[in-house]
């Protein structure tokens, strides 16, 4: 009797991509890019390109949607916009570098993830074991708001930090976690000039840290994150400010003392450690009491009133109790 | 270099060069269909119209260096030829700026206006784009010659120096355009500055050699008539 070990890197068979989604997967430019054209022509805002029912496997692992982050009001972004309208400094300025500049020759596989600092458990460990001791991912639709007054609809994968910061076990002693962007010049062509102070710092303060929102993404509509999105982990903490979310992280760490941020160290008066999206409180240059729609309204745009925290003021409001915003921006 | 400077003189080929900049944003949206420009197409016209302005005005403003520093050239004469049509569709791109800016910011509605206008004068980036654009349509429409003459020639040499200010005050905002700092800001505005030094420079030892020149020959003349001293020596400009 014949008996078939399969490898450990085959997929079995359920986690193939089905073949009509496999034609919609990103890196065939044709079809969804003209679906997307032909979208952005009818001025559907609407239906997403890629229906959120599509589960390619992210790293194999199940992948649910959770049904308390799904908000029906919220319509998706287009896959094709969250992934080629990026800012991420390492690999170019302009919102258009990063797609070209972070596939050509950086590699997000295999990566290894260190925790630790002041906890208990510290760990340095590939980032799908980290996964599967997170145990799996799931999928939350969350409001994304850049701080340059623009939003999108990310349909997010990954874990909540809540749970990774319960592995870690921090001790009382920590206050604050830190995350660490990968640097690697010879790979990653921004960090070869000091346009900002590189490795990209972020933080948050254990409380926040530990709230239901605080989310770890490792994909984006049920697919592993493109490198232009910060593969293979990103921070995502959606009553923030777009640059909180630290990419590509090599160490979570947990420290005593706040973080100094990247943005906040480039220019302090403009980027604050909290950057909670406030319309109220206006950046220096522009004001934050409206945004632009990305993808919406075809030619001219669409506008709408940014929300207190992000629309989030029912989950995080209770953690800035008595703080006063404009001076804690 | 005939054949540049002909090319240059032509009306037709300067508007080819002015108007063929603002149409550029086609080539993203509609050959190479670019995802991240049809993101939000507005913000990437509106960057757009603002940096054609700012080349826009270097370019006008280099003309003159260039003459004082290359009198006999025949394509700084032909550039000198255009020194109005490029100085007034600066001014026509950054009014185009402005205009999707009040578009970008608040859509078609006119009664979003006041608060943008509001924020504009509260953000010292707004405001100084908002100065140099006022500077910019006061020195357009004044460039007409009914203006020269209502003016005349010394008042509207004066007002149109005002562009020098302009300069800088454009520099500050496209510097601050951006998160960080923009460098096509330094190869947009250092040739200009140095353009401006060297003419400077050149002017100066022009006007000093002209003093020396001139005493001398005039001594001469006067040695040359008799009864006349070294009283009459004109004054020379």
């Amino acid at each position: 009797m014949h008996i078939r070990s399969p490898k450990d890197w085959q997929l079995p068979e359920n986690a193939a991509t089905p073949e009509h989604d496999y034609r919609l997967r990103p890196r065939t430019e044709d079809s969804p890019r003209r679906d997307f054209l032909k979208r952005l022509a009818l001025g559907a805002a609407g239906a997403a390109l890629v229906p959120p029912s599509l589960r390619a496997a992210t790293f194999g692992f199940p992948d649910h949607a959770n049904p308390e982050y799904h908000d029906p009001a919220l319509k998706p972004t287009a896959y094709e916009l969250i992934t080629s309208y990026n800012n991420f400094y390492e690999f170019g300025t302009g919102k258009a570098d990063p797609k070209p500049n972070a596939n050509d020759g950086w590699k997000t596989e295999p990566w290894t993830v260190e925790i630790g600092g002041l906890c208990r458990n510290p760990m340095k460990l590939e980032v799908n074991d980290l996964i599967r001791k997170i145990g799996g991912i799931e999928q939350r639709v969350y409001r994304f708001r850049c701080v340059e007054a623009w939003s999108m609809v990310i349909p997010w994968d990954g874990f909540p930090l809540a749970k990774l910061v319960t592995l870690a076990d921090p001790t009382a002693d920590a206050k604050f976690i830190q995350f660490t962007t990968v640097f690697d010049p010879n790979d990653i062509p921004g960090q070869r000039s000091d346009i900002l102070d590189w490795p990209y710092l972020e933080g948050l303060r254990m409380d926040e840290a530990r709230n239901e929102l605080a989310f770890i993404a490792t994909g984006i509509y049920g697919r592993a994150i493109p490198n232009q999105n910060g593969a293979p982990l990103r921070l995502v903490t959606p009553w923030k400010y777009g640059f909180k979310g630290a990419k590509s992280l090599v160490k979570i760490e947990f420290v005593s003392r706040q973080p100094r941020n990247t943005w906040y160290v480039m220019a302090p008066d403009e980027y604050g450690f909290y950057a909670n999206v406030n319309p109220h409180v206006d950046h220096p240059r522009w004001s934050q009491a409206s945004e632009r729609v990305i993808g919406a309204g075809g030619f001219f745009g669409s506008h709408q009133p940014t929300l207190m925290f992000n629309g989030y003021e029912k989950q995080v409001a209770a953690m800035y109790k008595g703080m006063d915003l404009r001076k804690y921006f | 270099m005939t054949l540049l400077a002909k090319l240059i003189r032509s009306k037709i080929v300067a508007w080819i060069a002015i108007v063929l900049p603002g149409l550029w944003p086609a080539w993203p949206f509609f050959v190479r269909q670019d995802p991240s420009a049809l993101a939000d197409p507005l913000k990437f016209i509106l960057h757009h119209l603002g940096f054609v302005a700012c080349i826009l005005l270097v370019t006008v403003l280099s003309f003159t260096p260039l003459r004082v520093l290359f009198p006999k050239s025949p394509v700084v004469q032909a550039l000198n030829r255009h020194r109005r049509l490029v100085g007034v569709s600066a001014a026509v791109y950054a009014l185009l700026h402005f205009a999707t800016h009040l578009i970008y910011e608040g859509g078609t509605d006119p009664k979003a206006i006041p608060s943008i206008l509001h924020t504009a004068v509260t953000k010292p980036f707004q405001l100084v784009g908002l100065i140099a654009l006022a500077i910019l349509l006061v020195l357009a429409v004044t460039s007409l010659h009914v203006f020269v003459r209502w003016l005349g020639g010394k008042n509207w040499k004066n007002l149109h120096r005002l562009a020098y200010v302009a300069a800088p005050l454009v520099a500050y905002h496209q510097a601050l355009a951006r998160k960080v700092f923009p460098p096509q800001v330094l190869w947009i505005f250092v040739p200009l500055a140095v353009l401006e030094v060297l003419r400077i420079i050149t002017e100066r030892s022009r006007a000093a050699a002209r003093r020396k020149a001139v005493p001398a020959a005039a001594n001469a003349v006067a040695a040359a008539i008799p009864g006349r001293g070294d009283a009459s020596v004109p004054q020379h400009q």
